[in-house]
């Protein structure tokens, strides 16, 4: 196995990639009792148009099929359900889809091997039939009515919708009760077969294990099953342009609520290597943090003439696809948070970023990439979502050192564009 | 991990939780009061104004600049309704001295110091707060109070509680009322923390890697030679035996497209013991996924996606929550009340008890291994009758028999169900 080690927060990661394909990262952690298994696939949301290895013509299947998959992969042909066996075991088992990777996981304490012969059966064994499938679609329909009724995901989405035109990131990863409907046991074993390979998928295993050992366990559990040929991934064409500057919605809420998003060119991220991708975001939340951070005189200001109550999210997204900046909040001017900020971009880009600033923001943001390695959940799932990204998560650590002011001002130039941000606002 | 209390003055606890497990340092600082009408907003005010500013950072924007020279301390204020007590809490976590890229930094010190000088030491002018601050700190709790109706599902649960605890304390919204805000100023705001700080309950909890001087660090901290002995105000929780007469029902309407399904269940215990009998009754309730609420109205009925229960310890009540379609109220309601009924019939197997104990007994194992619920554990433990170990804790989940949770399912009555529609 490949042993990756980081001095600074002091950890390893033992990877492998088996025969057939499968990627394995274990990372030990001495004296825990705590243990975390994550499995996932590079299949979310944003994968409805696809050419199945082998297969001349694209198929395209409905929205929000990754996230059915993920509810019926549950189900056993034995009619028994591996939710139940997990939790029946005192283990915290649980799912999820985002944009591009759908993940099956627990945590445990005990019986970590009996929950990883369940994990691991059920994942490589899917069970779907005709009733089984029409039963989900009244529980995902109240999923769905669920993030109906919350402002802050519909803020977020139509702040996507106002910079995306063609993008598949719009797309809600639960889909519409509409969409959902069209979905049958065919179309799920079709995406099953493509995606679920194990040459698209990784698994990350955190705890008091020894690698080498953990490493056999793994391929003992693994069902004989050879690598695919490449996945062809079939995204439209998206503009460089956003669709609107600002898009409304009415809900009843308090206060409005906002999102400033801003796109990223996508072109610039392919070409580059993964550290420079690394260390971009890295410049991103320090811009950021400089403009809209805690400390920063805007945030002070906006705080002080009560137009914010509390720090705003900040966070940059992004996979091969799409890229932007998010801040979000509630602000009973959204308006003038979107013109006050700009206002700051500019000032920044024009003055320079203060040496000092800089140094502190950095020493932060160094801070939080260590605390970030505090719990075995944590680790393991920022190690798969980066995984799916290229990206080895230690390099946050290893290239924030070499992050310059100089770079920092060379990047809020290139990303920080008027003529990509957007303005979405939910209110009364 | 190592854990000892230590009396520091009377009414003020340090709690040592001593592990190598974490990169960081965690301090806890809890303030703990007795919940009332007359005082709840003026609490919420003190937990939000005491981050504006100390005698050495004025400003907030100088608190926020130390912890970000600190490597990112992240400092949090906090608010929370315990049985009958509202609770300040202030957060401090820094990374640990081994992961500082110098290492010639004494960070715990330096941690306990700060958040020290922002709970006991606020920054103050002509002998009260700052007017400005003030001012803009009501307009925030405002937004708080009024941002409640934001989370629909969150709403319908406070308003259940609501309905059920009117005119009693527990009923009260922890982050106060709108119409107390006016009357409050610099002047009186400060007069009620001297008293506040002088009453309250006081418990620091520091986990990480600590020194062996740390209790001589804690009492010779400035802040804290300047605390006096209290005999402090705050209520231990009791068994209640309330008297539900009738269900209570309540429907409300708001803008939402899910309907929200809270119902609120009294418990009446005979001991104290009982509570590990009805933390197990809820696990096999509502508090699992194979508990009958999941597994009925969720997987074989398919009326909702989430359907859940919760177990309030110090009040001995469970809410059961579902998100359902709204015309499906009427039999989303029949089924689950049959599920209460059928807890009463002892409508369980072994097997369901042994899954339940094996849940409980996992989350109680993480106490070790998760820095903020090590600390929440043992806080728990201080507003709790009989002080027990997590080894302890284990054993007496253990041995809870079947006739234990029949019991307490036939001391089960619905009290209020509350639904929020279109």
């Amino acid at each position: 196995m490949q042993l990756i080690e980081n001095l600074k927060v002091k950890e390893k990661v033992y990877k492998e990639k088996l025969e057939n394909g499968l990627t394995v990262m274990i990372i030990p952690k001495p004296g825990m009792k705590k243990k975390y298994m994550i499995w996932g696939t590079h299949y979310g949301s944003l994968e409805n148009e696809f050419v199945v290895p082998g297969e001349e013509k694209p198929t395209v299947v409905p929205n929000g099929v990754a996230h059915f998959l993920e509810h019926k992969m549950f189900e056993q042909e034995n009619g028994t359900n591996s939710l139940d066996v997990l939790t029946a075991l005192g283990v915290d088992a649980n799912a999820y889809t985002t944009n591009d990777h759908t993940a099956y996981l627990f945590e445990c304490t005990d019986n970590f091997y009996e929950a990883m012969d369940e994990l691991m059966d059920y994942v490589q064994h899917p069970y779907f039939t005709d009733e089984n499938v029409e039963k989900e679609k009244g529980i995902i329909g109240q999923e769905i009515r669920m993030y109906d009724d919350y402002p802050e995901w519909k803020v977020y989405l139509n702040a996507i919708n106002a910079m995306y035109h063609e993008c598949p990131v719009k797309i809600d990863i639960v889909g519409t009760i509409e969409t959902i409907s069209k979905i049958d046991k065919d179309i799920l074993y079709k995406c099953y077969n493509t995606f679920y390979n194990p040459s698209n998928m990784v698994m990350v295993i955190c705890g008091d294990f020894k690698p080498e050992e953990m490493l056999e366990e793994v391929k003992k559990r693994l069902i004989d099953k050879k690598a695919n040929g490449e996945i062809k991934r079939i995204y439209p064409e998206e503009p460089e342009t956003i669709v609107q500057e600002k898009i409304e919605q009415k809900l009843e809420v308090s206060q409005p609520l906002y999102t400033i998003g801003i796109k990223d060119t996508i072109q610039s991220n392919c070409n580059q290597n993964k550290s420079d991708l690394v260390k971009k975001h890295i410049a991103i939340e320090i811009l950021l943090n400089l403009i809209m951070g805690r400390s920063s005189s805007l945030f002070q200001k906006l705080y002080k003439d009560g137009i914010i109550y509390a720090q705003p999210g900040l966070s940059y997204e992004f996979t091969n696809i799409y890229a932007h900046i998010l801040i979000d909040g509630q602000s009973s001017n959204p308006d003038k948070v979107y013109e006050e900020f700009k206002k700051e971009v500019k000032n920044l880009k024009e003055n320079g970023i203060n040496e000092q600033d800089f140094e502190r923001i950095r020493k932060m943001i160094y801070g939080g990439y260590v605390k970030e390695y505090n719990d075995v959940t944590d680790i393991s799932r920022m190690f798969l979502a980066d995984f799916f990204k290229g990206i080895n998560s230690f390099d946050y650590l290893d290239e924030i050192e070499s992050i310059s002011k100089e770079y920092t001002e060379q990047v809020l130039k290139q990303v920080f564009r008027e003529d990509k941000m957007v303005l979405s606002i939910v209110e009364k | 991990m190592q854990y000892q209390e230590k009396e520091i003055k009377k009414g003020i606890e340090f709690h040592e939780l001593n592990t190598n497990k974490f990169k960081t340092n965690l301090v806890a600082v809890f303030l703990t009061t007795e919940l009332t009408r007359e005082n709840v907003t003026r609490n919420a005010l003190i937990s939000t104004i005491l981050r504006r500013g100390s005698k050495n950072m004025p400003s907030q924007e100088e608190i926020s600049k130390q912890m970000e020279e600190m490597y990112g301390a992240s400092f949090d204020c906090g608010l929370d309704k315990i049985g009958d007590n509202q609770v300040l809490k202030f957060y401090m976590e820094t990374i640990n001295d081994d992961f500082i890229p110098q290492q010639k930094e004494k960070m715990l010190k330096t941690t306990l110091e700060k958040i020290l000088e922002i709970v006991f030491n606020p920054y103050i002018e002509n002998g009260e707060f700052k007017k400005e601050y003030v001012e803009q700190e009501k307009n925030t709790i405002k937004q708080r109070i009024e941002g409640k109706i934001d989370n629909k599902a969150r709403y319908a649960l406070n308003r259940c509680i609501e309905e059920m605890y009117k005119d009693e304390p527990y009923g009260l919204y922890k982050f106060g009322y709108v119409e107390d805000l006016d009357a409050i100023n610099g002047k009186n705001l400060y007069e009620y923390y001297q008293e506040l700080i002088k009453n309250c309950k006081i418990d620091i909890l520091v986990s990480g890697i600590l020194p062996n001087d740390i209790e001589k660090i804690i009492k010779e901290n400035e802040n804290i030679k300047n605390l006096q002995e209290r005999e402090p105000k705050y209520v231990m929780p009791k068994l209640t035996t309330r008297n539900t007469e009738k269900e209570n029902v309540v429907t409300e309407s708001m803008e939402v497209t899910q309907g929200k399904l809270v119902l609120g269940l009294d418990i009446k215990l005979e001991e104290e013991k009982q509570k590990y009998d009805a933390l197990l009754y809820n696990s096999i309730l509502g508090g699992t996924a194979n508990s009958k609420m999941f597994q009925n109205v969720r997987e074989k009925a398919h009326l909702a996606y989430v359907a859940s229960s919760s177990y309030i310890r110090q009040k001995s009540n469970i809410f059961i929550n579902c998100g359902i379609e709204i015309s499906n109220y009427e039999k989303a309601l029949e089924i689950v009340k049959k599920q209460i009924d059928d807890m009463k019939k002892g409508d369980f197997t072994e097997e369901d008890i042994e899954n339940a104990k094996k849940g409980i007994i996992s989350t109680i194992d993480l106490i070790d291994d998760e820095q903020d619920t090590g600390i929440t554990y043992y806080f728990g433990q201080e507003l709790s009758n009989n002080k027990i170990s997590p080894e302890e804790y284990k054993e007496i989940i253990q041995k809870v028999q079947k006739d234990d949770i029949v019991k307490i399912a036939n001391s089960v009555s619905i009290n209020t169900i509350y639904f929020l529609k279109d």
